[in-house]
């Protein structure tokens, strides 16, 4: 007889493995450092700055779509320039569930990153053929038909898109809940990349030639990049929706797709968690430039030239290594 | 240690690995290889020389199936495989190296190996004794596991074709091609690669390789074929083919045109 007895001992020493693997990790530099930072995140609400906590609400959701950029440009190789049709598919099937058919906001989040992955694949697949610079062109002209689709179309609103969405809660119970989606997207993003399936995308990225020559099956595992991609881009765009509360054609403009390219470079292409970084710093330089209006672009563009010419590592790495340096020579001390 | 790679070569399953017929692939008016037949046994090492511009590299492109030919077939293991493509074609068993080394240049070595492994037909071979155990074992049998966290573009030359042979073998192959496995390389470095190509055939890999210098490939192959401007010229052992009228002149020219 089979004995159906869960193996208590086993579960048990696996738990604790990864209790030790935790509490390591949360004493190394590193994990200290995004343990503190998440710690005064969450603490943020108590300052009951409504304001500023609208600003961080946006750059939470940011951070998820310029990581979702960066897992498939900086891990795959597929650099894509309209990455906001992703993000305004699934901004626009979100309002239209939650507007027109009540469904549940949560539910409506993850319906509307399944039309992102579907869609994704709808692009990933013509796409595939492409590649560099002809990739990035192809998925920016993607973007832009969704953007005049949706403009000149009469569904779904035309020009003025959809509004008046149901609030989810006031402006901190949606603080929570963007931080829960931000931390377990880049969880699960930065696990995909650290996996299997990562080292394989990477190599792809690497030399496709020489993937293909190693019997790796690039198509696959391009379109896989492309549907992982969109879906956390999708989750951001319906974050995003829900956030504001309207969604409109603006959505799908080429300046999404650049505002998730320059947020990654800033952070640092190919870390995943750099794009918290870029997200943060993007969103509250661009809060401070705000007077300056459509002239702060020419500054992030600026920003963004600085960053490939002079540091293509970006910001987070560079400055954790030499905070490192730093800790270590006082600790040393 | 286990053995990692190879053993499907038994006693008595001798036969063919490779039948290719009829060969031709044509680049606008160039005819790079022109009506080429021949075929592999199982268990052999096979070499294939000719001058530069012989038409060698495109013959592995052909078999490999980064090339399309325009007529002819090729078969593997009894399979047609013309027009397969390169993925599938490695996933049956038949793995390649380029002339020009070509790694994944921001992933460990060990990294790169483990790419191969997690191919269908690395993890059909590897997936019980782990990618990464699997991936360090191919490692050492190329000597290069004390470098195993090192990114490989900092490897001196030697050692990015040890691992262009250890990224082949992570695909767990029983048919080999080597493309010019012995350029740009000091002697020593020859030795190793030597010493590596013997011991797979001791394991049962059938080896197909190229090679445009000739005492190379002398001491190891016993049996070539040569090639010029898209034909095959000649077939026999490495000695006879060299002193082949033939060839000699496809090396060196023909006698009058030094007179």
């Amino acid at each position: 007889m089979v004995k159906l007895q869960f193996d208590w001992e086993s579960a048990g020493n696996r738990f604790e493995a990864l209790v030790n693997r935790f509490v390591k990790w949360a004493f190394s530099f590193r994990g200290g450092i995004t343990l503190v930072c998440l710690g005064g995140l969450l603490c943020l609400p108590l300052t009951g700055r409504e304001y500023l906590v609208t600003i961080v609400i946006t750059a939470m959701i940011l951070a998820i779509f310029a990581a979702s950029w960066d897992l498939l440009a900086g891990f795959a190789g597929q650099t894509s320039f309209g990455h906001a049709a992703f993000f305004g598919i699934s901004g626009y099937f979100t309002a239209a569930l939650v507007k027109f058919y009540g469904v549940h906001w949560f539910v409506a989040i993850f319906i509307g990153a399944g039309c992102a992955v579907i869609f994704s694949l709808l692009i990933g697949i013509p796409c595939l053929r492409l590649k560099g610079p002809y990739l990035a062109l192809g998925t920016l002209a993607f973007a832009l038909i969704l953007y005049n689709l949706f403009l000149t179309g009469d569904w779904l609103g035309g020009t003025e898109g959809i509004s008046a969405l149901p609030n989810i809660g006031d402006v901190f119970v949606v603080f929570y809940i963007v931080a829960a989606f931000m931390v377990a997207s880049l969880i699960i993003m930065r696990a995909i990349v650290d996996s299997n399936l990562g080292t394989i995308l990477k190599a792809i990225r690497d030399d496709e030639v020489g993937a293909d020559a190693t019997g790796i099956n690039t198509t696959v595992y391009k379109l896989i990049a492309f549907m992982v991609s969109g879906l956390f881009a999708g989750i951001a765009g319906a974050l995003f929706v829900l956030d504001t509360t309207a969604v409109n054609p603006a959505l799908f403009q080429p300046l999404y797709s650049f505002y998730a390219i320059v947020m990654a470079s800033i952070g640092g292409i190919a870390t995943i968690y750099g794009s918290i970084v870029g997200a943060f710093l993007f969103r509250l330089t661009g809060e401070l430039l705000r007077p300056l209006a459509a002239a702060s672009l020419l500054i992030f563009a600026t920003i963004l030239i600085l960053i490939i010419r002079f540091a293509e590592e970006g910001v987070m790495n560079p400055v954790l290594g030499h905070v490192q340096d730093l800790w270590d020579k006082i600790r040393g001390r | 240690m286990y053995r990692i790679y190879g053993t499907r070569y038994e006693e008595g399953k001798m036969g063919l690995i490779l039948e290719v017929k009829n060969l031709t692939k044509k680049f606008g008016g160039l005819t790079a290889v022109n009506d080429v037949n021949f075929e592999v046994h199982r268990g052999e090492i096979l070499g294939l020389i000719g001058p530069n511009g012989a038409g060698k590299t495109t013959l592995f492109q052909l078999i490999s199936g980064f090339e399309k030919p325009n007529s002819g077939s090729v078969r593997f293991n009894g399979v047609d495989i013309t027009g397969k493509k390169p993925y599938q074609i490695v996933n049956l068993g038949m793995a390649r190296t380029f002339q020009l080394v070509r790694s994944f240049r921001y992933l460990s070595l060990l990294d790169n190996i483990s790419v191969a492994c997690l191919s269908p037909r690395g993890k059909e071979a590897f997936g019980e004794i782990g990618i990464d155990a699997a991936a360090s074992s191919i490692l050492a049998s190329v000597g290069l596991v004390d470098k195993a966290r090192l990114p490989p573009v900092i490897l001196p030359h030697g050692d990015l074709r040890k691992l262009e042979i250890g990224k082949a073998l992570g695909t767990n192959p029983e048919f080999l091609l080597l493309d010019e496995p012995f350029s740009g390389l000091a002697h020593e470095e020859r030795v190793g690669i030597t010493k590596l190509i013997e011991q797979l055939t001791d394991e049962g890999v059938t080896i197909f390789m190229t090679g445009h210098v000739l005492h190379e490939l002398m001491t190891l192959v016993p049996r070539v074929i040569a090639m010029h401007q898209g034909r095959l010229i000649a077939e026999g052992p490495p000695k006879e083919v060299a002193n082949n009228r033939i060839v000699l002149e496809a090396y060196l020219g023909r006698g009058e045109e030094f007179a």
